[in-house]
């Protein structure tokens, strides 16, 4: 029986690089602010292969690294929005067809919680910062987004990767 | 031993055999020298037929050894393709001649060596036929029949196509390269096609072996083996990429193994030795790896670091340093989690120890290997990035440890790398771990802690050197959480404090509210006073928490708003001990929302504005004040406030008040919290250079704050006694409504204009005015009075009104204590709604004047009446009389149609040289319409029950109706009955609606007043009467005969056309208007000229002359008109003018005297009767002369 491929968290980036969402699916709270550092740190890596790659930059990037017990995925859409993934680490063969179908599910869910048009109702007045709209969706306000995440997150654990047995 | 042959074997054989005799020669070995010097061989481009690509090999050492060279013949292992020789080369050195020599001995030689090389698989063959160069001119004899050896030698052996003898020219004195370029280019064919053929053998082999994968007794390590001798051969020709994916496909292949768990030929997972975990990853040669795969010994561990060692020998040999360090990272953390799982059976700290060593190892490789290549630009980044990345993974082994062991305490972010699902589980392993630094740091924490700091600075540096910011900021917070355990307070301050400003750019509320609390903690144990510094921090992470409503917020351990709670208790503690006012902007925990309407407060003055409080906190506020700042369209500002003890959570609706608020519309400027001294202030207003980078729109908060009726209330207006030609002055009205004035000030400012309070006067002498700093100030004033004084200030003519600030400062009875401050703009019209002209004629010694008014605005203007006046008292001789004779009542100017006064002016004694005042009593129409309604409402409301309320409203709505249609304008005008036109009325009450009605009907029988009622304003214009030096009064007369001096009556003498007409000219001259009025030796010259009206008149005589002109008197000239046609013809005009006074001069130029001259005949007409009928000529027949 292959390992199944569990998720430890999802991050959504926005262009800016200010968190859209940050979605822990580990147990222990204390430990999000490690998927905090992640998301966070990942950006760097991301740069990194955003501006070697050049103009023909697919979506997928890859493995982004490999910290502790997570390995970490990153994804850029046409848009740049940036969507991290940190996988539980193991020693079996990560196939980058899951990891992308994964991206790509994710991508949808964030293409249509945007398409909200309530979103851009009411937008906040308060004058310190501007929101893009697009920031909004990943607040406890809009609770569609995070709970299509946590559906890919559960569908993902409980599939026996069929992908990875050819 | 294999392993070693195998990493050993890196050039290819190729043997060589020759005649004993020649190899035991002393000639042999200048070949052998010569025959060394062509290799290694270059650029050899392999073309295979199962791969789709032409694989280059740059270069290729070629090893040359004798044939019959020993070799262990006879092991079953494949180990290399290159163990045989690929290319097999006999040396034949004879003379192309010596054919019979051949045939004798050498064939007989070349025959045993080919059988034997032939028999070889995958072995080639060359026959290398070495001749002197003399000797190769003679083979060249076209006609030698014998045929040479060479030809023999390939007539014998070189049956196939494939050419394989070559002929060498060569002697040890004639060694030129070029001679080789043949045998070079054989040599690298044979190699290659001897290899290609090897290659593809042992491919199939693989594939065979790879097939029977799901065969039982079917062998990983056989397999392995197998197939690790292509990636051997590929790397002994210098194919490294192929090699590689050889191992590639290996490592691909046992992962399929893993998965089946088919793994019964391994030996255990790990078997752990002494040095296991301190050995250096990447060497190959640490363990005889191949004999333990032979063996089927080797351990998956020992076996995973086998291929990944090998993997990263072949990337490093193609300079790939970059994959290497991932590949290893990768390859750690994940055998790593792999070891974990059988942790129990390892030595204590085996994995964690394994991993540091591994990872520290790694990066002294990669350095190493760098060493050989320039790595520069975005590839350095990520090398340096990947070092980083393998430090870090060391440095959390040293997490680990440093938490079981009990140096590091187990909370983020030194727990964060262990699995607490699986506790360290204890150790059954009696080994120990074999890191020396490890062992030591386990025992020794300063020894940990030094080895903690220096693995993580080292990873910190190699991530700033990578560009790689955030991975060292992350490093950076757990150096700070290090020095936090370890006691070091003010360095763990220092950096916890640094730390939020790189998160918050980029709003990561979460990391930056992590490292805030951080701080906050640090600071409560550090116990440091709790200054602004502290407040600051704590403010940001009060910011951080409400940002994200504190569902994400990172704080461990206790209850988050139990731990806030307690945070901003002390802050209100540590705001009253501040010692100056602490101001932060926009800080999210307190929104506000302020209605849009203001409300009366009815019994004084002043307003009150609803404002809901958003306290985002979790807890209570204690604040003192809460107040907003309205600004109006000017400089206006009203300050609403109300005191507050505490500030709940949630929403609160307060209600603030505002003392003085001005009726207007205003925007909210800002607002303001104060919790002792600390301010917490809000900007509501955008700045425009901020609104217009934002794509949306702001939106403006809007506050109206209605008119108080009662309230204090300045008015400014124009006065309405205007005298043009004396300073401009300002009607400044006070109304005190419901107030008893205790003292009130009035400040007048307008930008270009000056005021001069000093000057103030007031209209009633019934208060007392001061004058105190250009403030005026009243004092005592009951209610409901109006204060009214003039105000004088600097000329205006340049501007068409005058925008003024008042500021008014005031106390009343009832609230002595408060002091209400209000600032007004008013505009205030400065142009005058009319303008007069004048026009002057001068009649002997009569002046008329005609003043022509009319209006500057759209706005009809209502005038009583205008004067003309001299100066106080008369002028002597002067008489000013209106030409008209009755009083015509009021008169509208409007903008089409402006009104005309004519005023006779005489005078006895020559020019009048005093100014004469015009005075016009004016009003505009809209004031005289309003007060006509304000005058019948107030008839219409009384006995009504509440009067001020009503009476705005009917007003109002009076107004509105006529503003609506102007289409009672001319009725008004001529009876002034005011049909008021009927609007909508769904809005009002019926009450009001009576009441609209009864006005109504009132207007509609409403009737100009006669003499004019109301107040009229007044506008007195100084008129200056002009001088006119001479005036010539000229006429034209007809005269009976040509000879006569009597004018002609109407009836006396009927004119023809055609006829000559006898007619004088008489010119008046009258100086009584000009300066030199009296003077009677005054002389001018001047000039007439009867003008041609050569349609009617002919005119003959002096039509043009000179004449010099006294006062009073005529100068006449006979002329002569011939009327062209019949009918009723004007006479002919004359003009008259002066020329100028000879030897007067006036400011250089010619004086030209003013004349005016009028037709005393202008308005007369002769009758020209047609020539018609018979003529009767009378013609002397010369009886006279008789």
């Amino acid at each position: 029986m292959a390992p199944n491929l569990r998720l430890n968290a999802v991050a959504f980036i926005s262009p800016q690089n200010h968190p859209i969402l940050i979605r822990t699916f580990a147990k222990q709270d204390e430990h999000s602010i490690k998927y905090h550092y992640i998301a966070h740190t990942s950006l760097d890596v991301i740069e990194e292969r955003v501006s070697a790659a050049g103009k023909a930059t697919e979506c997928y990037l890859g493995l982004l690294y490999a910290m502790e017990d997570v390995a970490v995925y990153g994804y850029i859409t046409p848009l740049k929005v940036k969507i991290v993934l940190a996988l539980a680490l193991s020693d079996s063969v990560v196939r980058d067809v899951e990891i992308t179908m994964i991206f790509k599910a994710l991508h949808m869910t964030y293409y249509s919680a945007i398409s909200n048009p309530f979103l851009k109702l009411n937008p906040p007045t308060d004058a310190a910062h501007d929101h893009s709209p697009y920031l909004l969706v990943g607040s406890p306000k809009w609770k569609n987004f995070r709970m299509r995440v946590d559906e890919i997150s559960r569908v993902v654990g409980n599939t026996p990767n069929a992908v990875s047995n050819p | 031993m294999a392993n070693a042959q195998a990493s050993s074997s890196k050039c290819v054989l190729v043997s060589y055999s020759a005649a004993p005799s020649i190899l035991s020669s002393a000639k042999w070995l200048q070949v052998q020298a010569a025959l060394t010097a062509l290799l290694p061989l270059r650029n050899i481009h392999w073309k295979s037929a199962s791969r789709s690509s032409i694989r280059t090999i740059q270069e290729l050492d070629v090893n040359l050894v004798p044939l019959d060279t020993p070799r262990d013949e006879h092991t079953q292992i494949p180990v290399t393709l290159l163990e045989k020789p690929l290319l097999n080369i006999y040396i034949v050195v004879c003379q192309n001649t010596d054919v019979e020599g051949y045939r004798t001995t050498v064939k007989k030689q070349i025959k045993d060596w080919h059988s034997v090389v032939t028999a070889q698989k995958n072995q080639e063959w060359l026959i290398l036929h070495i001749i002197r160069p003399d000797s190769r001119a003679q083979t060249a004899n076209f006609f030698q029949l014998k045929g040479s050896v060479f030809e023999k030698i390939r007539a014998d052996f070189n049956a196939e196509k494939r050419e394989r003898c070559v002929q060498v020219a060569w002697s040890p004195e004639t060694d030129a390269p070029a001679v080789w370029a043949e045998l070079i280019n054989k040599i690298k064919d044979g190699v290659l096609s001897a290899f290609d053929s090897a290659v593809s053998q042992r491919e199939e082999e693989v594939k065979r072996s790879e097939s029977q994968r799901q065969m039982p007794g079917w062998n990983f390590c056989t397999f392995f083996i197998l197939k690790e001798s292509l990636a051997s051969s590929f790397e002994g020709v210098n194919l490294f990429e192929d090699a590689y994916t050889q191992y590639d496909e290996l490592e691909t292949s046992f992962y399929h193994v893993l998965k089946e768990k088919n793994l019964s030929w391994f030996g255990t997972l790990i078997n752990p030795m002494g040095g296991d975990d301190s050995a250096p990853l990447l060497s190959v040669t640490k363990k005889s790896y191949r004999d333990l795969i032979l063996a089927n010994t080797i351990s998956i561990f020992d076996f995973r670091i086998y291929l990944l060692s090998r993997q990263c020998e072949l990337l490093a040999q193609r300079g790939r340093i970059n994959e290497i360090s991932r590949k290893a990272a990768a390859f750690l953390a994940a055998f790593g989690r792999r070891l974990r799982d059988i942790e129990a059976t390892l030595p204590q700290f085996f994995v964690e120890s394994w991993i540091y060593s591994s990872a520290l190892s790694v990066v002294g490789y990669c350095d190493n290997w760098a060493s050989g290549f320039s790595i520069a630009g975005a590839k350095l980044n990520s090398f340096n990035a990947a070092k980083g990345e393998l430090l870090e993974l060391a440095r959390t082994q040293l997490d680990v440890i440093g938490v079981t062991v009990g140096h590091l305490p187990i909370r983020p972010p030194f727990s964060s790398s262990c699995d607490p699902l699986n506790p360290p589980a204890q150790n059954n392993s009696t080994q120990t771990i074999s890191n020396a630094e490890i062992l030591k740091a386990i025992v020794d924490a300063d020894a940990f802690y030094k080895l903690y700091v220096d693995a993580t600075n080292r990873a910190i540096e190699m991530y700033t050197k990578a560009g790689r910011k955030k991975f060292a900021l992350r490093l950076h917070g757990s150096l700070a959480a290090l020095d936090l355990h370890r006691g070091h307070y003010k360095t763990a301050l220092a950096t916890y404090t640094s730390l939020p400003a790189h998160y918050a750019p980029h709003m990561w509320t979460s990391l930056e509210s992590f490292m805030l609390s951080r701080a906050l903690d640090t600071h409560d144990v550090y116990e440091q006073e709790k200054d602004t510094e502290w407040i600051h921090i704590l403010l940001s992470f009060l910011k951080s928490y409400v940002d994200n409503q504190g569902s994400e917020l990172l704080i461990y351990g206790e209850d988050k708003i139990e731990y806030v709670t307690r945070l901003v208790e002390n802050l209100c503690q540590a705001a009253s001990k501040l010692d100056a006012d602490l101001a932060h902007p926009d800080h999210p925990a307190v929104s506000l929302q302020v209605s849009s309407n203001a409300r009366i407060a009815e019994t004084k003055d002043g307003c009150f504005l609803d404002v809901t409080v958003h306290n985002r906190l979790p807890c209570v506020l204690h604040a003192d004040e809460i107040s907003i700042v309205l600004a109006g369209r000017d400089s206006e500002r009203c300050r609403f406030s109300a005191p507050l003890e505490t500030l709940q959570c949630g929403k609160t609706e307060l209600t603030l008040f505002c003392p003085a608020a001005a009726a207007a519309t205003y925007i909210l400027d800002s607002s303001e919290l104060r919790v002792a001294r600390l301010l917490f202030q809000w900007t509501h207003r955008k700045s425009p250079a901020k609104a217009s980078s934002s794509l949306r729109k702001e939106t403006h908060i809007l506050v109206r704050v209605p008119k108080d009726l009662l309230a204090l209330d300045v008015q400014l207006s124009q006065p309405n006694q205007v005298k043009l030609g004396e300073p401009p002055t300002i009607l400044v009205a006070v109304t005190t409504g419901r107030n008893h004035i205790l003292k009130a000030s009035v400040k007048l400012t307008s930008s270009g204009v000056m005021f001069r309070p000093k000057d103030a006067n007031l209209n009633k002498p019934s208060h007392s005015l001061e004058v105190i700093d250009n403030a005026i100030i009243l004092e005592d004033v009951p209610e409901d009075t109006i204060v009214s004084f003039m105000v004088p200030h600097s000329d205006t003519s340049a501007f068409q009104a005058m925008k003024i600030v008042t500021e008014v400062e005031y106390t009343t009875k009832t609230e002595p204590t408060l002091s209400r401050t209000m600032r007004m703009t008013r505009v205030v019209l400065t142009a005058l709604p009319i303008s007069v002209n004048v026009e002057d004629f001068f009649r002997g010694s009569r002046l008329f004047s005609k003043f022509t008014i009319s209006t500057t605005s759209h706005q009809h203007v209502r005038i009583c009446a205008a004067h003309l006046m001299a100066q106080e008292g008369g002028l002597d001789g002067v008489k000013i009389e209106p030409c008209a004779t009755k009083n015509r009542g009021v008169m509208t100017v409007t903008p089409a149609q402006p009104v005309n006064f004519l005023f006779y002016i005489d005078s006895a004694h020559g020019p009048v040289r005093e100014s004469l005042n015009l005075l016009i009593r004016y009003r505009m129409l809209r004031e005289e319409v309003e007060s006509v309604i304000g005058e019948v409402v107030t008839n219409v409301l009384e006995g009504s029950s509440s009067p001020h309320h009503h009476r705005v409203t009917v007003v109002n709505k009076l107004v509105e109706a006529l503003e609506h249609d102007a289409g009672w304008v001319d009725l008004y005008g001529i009876t002034g009955e005011l049909n008021v036109p009927s609007t909508p009325q769904d809005d009002v009450d019926e009450e009001t609606c009576q009441l609209l009605d009864k006005a109504k009907t009132l207007l509609n029988a409403h009737k100009h007043p006669h003499p004019p009622k109301g107040s009229w304003r007044e506008i007195k214009i100084p008129v200056d009467v002009p001088y006119m030096n001479v005036v010539a009064a000229a006429c034209v007369r007809i005269l009976a005969t040509p000879f006569s001096d009597i004018a002609s009556k109407e009836d006396a003498l009927p004119l023809y056309a055609g006829q000559p007409i006898s007619a004088r000219l008489t010119i008046n001259i009258s100086f009584h208007w000009g300066s030199s009025a009296g003077d009677e030796k005054r002389r001018y010259i001047l000039r007439y000229d009867v003008e041609e009206m050569v349609r009617d008149w002919l005119v003959s005589g002096p039509k043009r002359g000179d004449f010099t002109a006294t006062n009073g008197a005529t100068h006449t000239v006979p002329i002569t008109l011939i009327a062209l046609h019949h009918g009723e013809l004007a006479l002919p005009k004359v003009a008259v003018m002066a020329l100028p006074m000879a030897g007067e001069m006036t400011m250089g130029s010619m004086a030209m005297p003013s004349i005016e001259t009028y037709q005393i005949h202008g308005a007369e007409k002769v009758l020209v009767l047609p020539r018609g009928g018979r003529s009767t000529f009378v013609v002397g027949m010369g009886s006279n002369f008789g």
